[in-house]
């Protein structure tokens, strides 16, 4: 790789998720940004490559009892149980909000069998101002919820049934609580989905030895932040060179390193998860960072870094 | 806002900023008032709200915590931020050691705080470090101080005691500021070493017992800050007097501007109750929407 001087007009931080494309590629995770309205004064929403609401689910879910959350080192368990209104309201009052931002907007789902998946896809294609959908089959915290995500066979078979619903731009989020990751991401590629999303969050625990009491409400919880980074990257590792689709890396991306260090690896695009939580401004200020970054490496182009990483010995 | 699914207090008037500590000092047993030189937050805080403060660069912890504004002293830039915090856990052992000069992460000001209360007597109920808010509360609501930009207008109320209470006189932060201010301040301790022996909630039995008539709607305020049995007996006596009851409510946060759905409170709804984010609908809530 030679080091040329970027100009900075030269630049170009396009990417591409299947059919969707994307003005740059930091994203913010499903679950971490709210429905965008709560950071609208902290982050200049049009900077973003896109926003992924919280999930939604089609009916309202009141969510899992406290405690819902629990920092360990470097990281952050959660049991929040997708609460959320359900796809009514969010149509009726979240998406109206997030189509005006001048983002992207790709809607995160869940759902409890096939059939509510395909609803949802369906409800959401035809609300419209939704540029894509990101399949929510990795949810460690509902019953249910990680089945499709564990299973490539299931997890194949759903992304297909979206697909033949709809014809939004299709993400699928997988969970890393397998053996072969890789493989349930050539499951949900060859179902058709346009990209999938490494990883979501780790299942783990903490306990209260005390009271001999579990810390979450739920007693399990997903951990995520700088704690599972490395986890996150030798996902998108395994999956990018397993399958043909984008992969977009989640997993503790905190600092501009992080997101060079995940395109390189075979990211197309990242998330930006926990980070949100502690420190509110980091996505616009990843995206700033993101020319400087680019000139350090020598490219004038993101697609240019992604999957860069030589192995030899 | 005409969004029924929106909260009513999103941090939109909430800033980011990395600030030095500029005075880190011991002000009882376990607990520490950190003064922070921030005018785009210490500015516009209002009595009740709340800031997120993280150690800089750190990893672990990794999370901010919420601290509530115990004061807003004028400085050099026009006002600086005073917080105080009990030494329990990870952060705030850090943060006690922490000398003038730390960078600190603060995002802020956060949550609803208190509305003006028009009352002829405001009474606070603070539990361990739970008289953090009142201060500001009690200097605004004697006409000492305004808060807020622009400022909030408040008619000085004739009244405010701070009922406080603690394990041991020791634990006791601040006791003299709001003397200073001329706030009636009682204290309960379950130790004995200062004030009666007791629970604070006994203090409050009695002003309100003592207190004329309360057929007056406005006549008592009360507000209460504390763990959450302590509130909730506060809670019920007051609506025993029928005098209406303000609790600050302190639920565990991991973002405090409610993007992560940790800080749930069971609120009463309309029909049977939903969980609410404490730090974007709250923390402050009519003690008789809150299911305990």
């Amino acid at each position: 790789m030679t080091n040329l001087p970027a100009q900075n007009s030269d630049l170009d931080l396009r990417v591409r998720l299947g059919r969707l494309e994307l003005a740059n590629p930091i994203l913010v995770a499903s679950g971490t940004f709210g429905y965008a309205r709560e950071m609208e004064h902290l982050v200049d929403l049009r900077s973003l490559g896109a926003v992924i609401p919280k999930t939604v689910t089609a009916e309202p879910r009141c969510g899992n009892p406290p405690w819902r959350t629990v920092e360990t080192a470097s990281g952050l368990l959660n049991s929040i149980g997708l609460d959320n209104d359900g796809i009514e309201a969010f149509v009726a009052h979240h998406l109206p909000y997030l189509r005006e931002t001048g983002t992207r907007v790709i809607v995160s789902i869940a759902g409890r069998n096939p059939e509510e998946y395909v609803q949802l896809a369906a409800r959401l294609e035809s609300a419209g101002g939704v540029d894509g959908l990101e399949l929510n089959v990795s949810c460690p915290n509902v019953a249910g919820g990680i089945d499709f995500g564990t299973d490539p066979d299931q997890c194949g078979k759903l992304v297909a049934a979206v697909r033949r619903a709809c014809s939004l731009p299709l993400l699928a989020k997988l969970t890393p609580n397998v053996t072969r990751i890789a493989v349930v991401a050539q499951a949900a590629a060859q179902g058709g989905a346009d990209a999938v999303s490494v990883i979501n969050t780790l299942l783990g625990m903490a306990v209260d030895w005390r009271r001999r009491r579990p810390v979450l409400g739920n007693v399990l919880g997903g951990l995520s932040g700088p704690a599972i980074k490395p986890v996150a990257l030798r996902c998108v590792y395994q999956v990018a060179q397993a399958v043909a689709v984008p992969v977009v890396g989640i997993g503790g991306i905190a600092t501009i390193d992080d997101v060079l260090e995940f395109l390189v690896a075979g990211a197309s695009a990242v998330q930006i998860g926990t980070a949100n939580y502690y420190d509110p401004t980091v996505s616009q200020r990843l995206v700033a960072a993101l020319p400087a970054a680019l000139a350090e490496a020598g490219v004038r182009r993101v697609v240019d870094l992604v999957g860069t990483l030589n192995t030899d010995n | 806002m005409s969004n029924p699914l929106h909260a009513a207090h999103y941090a939109d008037s909430a800033r980011q900023c990395r600030v030095a500590i500029a005075e880190n000092v011991q002000v009882a047993r376990d607990t520490y008032r950190v003064r922070l030189h921030c005018e785009e937050i210490a500015g516009r805080i209002l009595p009740g709200q709340f800031v997120m403060v993280r150690l800089s660069g750190c990893n672990d912890p990794l999370l901010g915590r919420p601290l509530a504004v115990y004061d807003v002293v004028p400085d050099a830039a026009g006002h600086a931020l005073d917080l105080i915090y009990h030494v329990k856990g990870r952060f705030t052992t850090r943060l006690a050691r922490c000398e003038r000069g730390q960078p600190l992460d603060l995002w802020g000001p956060l949550g609803n705080g208190f509305p003006v209360l028009p009352c002829t007597h405001l009474v606070m109920v603070a539990g361990g470090v739970g008289q953090t808010p009142f201060l500001t509360l009690a200097k605004e609501h004697l006409g000492r101080q305004q808060f807020g930009a622009p400022p909030r207008s408040v008619v000085p109320v004739p009244r405010v005691t701070l009922c406080f209470g603690a394990q041991s006189h020791e634990f006791m932060a601040g006791i003299a500021d709001f003397e200073a201010q001329g706030v009636d301040v009682r204290l309960a301790t379950e130790d004995g070493s200062a004030g009666q022996r007791g629970l604070v909630t006994e203090l409050l039995e009695q002003i309100l017992a003592a207190a004329p008539s309360t057929g007056s709607a406005t006549a008592l305020r009360v507000v209460c800050c504390g763990p959450e049995a302590m509130m909730r007996t506060a809670a019920q006596i007051a609506a025993r007097y029928q005098v209406p009851c303000l609790v600050s409510l302190e639920t565990p946060m991991a973002c405090g501007i409610g993007i992560c759905f940790t800080c749930v409170a069971k609120i009463r709804q309309k029909s049977g109750w939903d969980y609410k984010r404490t730090c974007v609908e709250g923390p402050v809530f009519d003690a008789r929407d809150v299911c305990w």
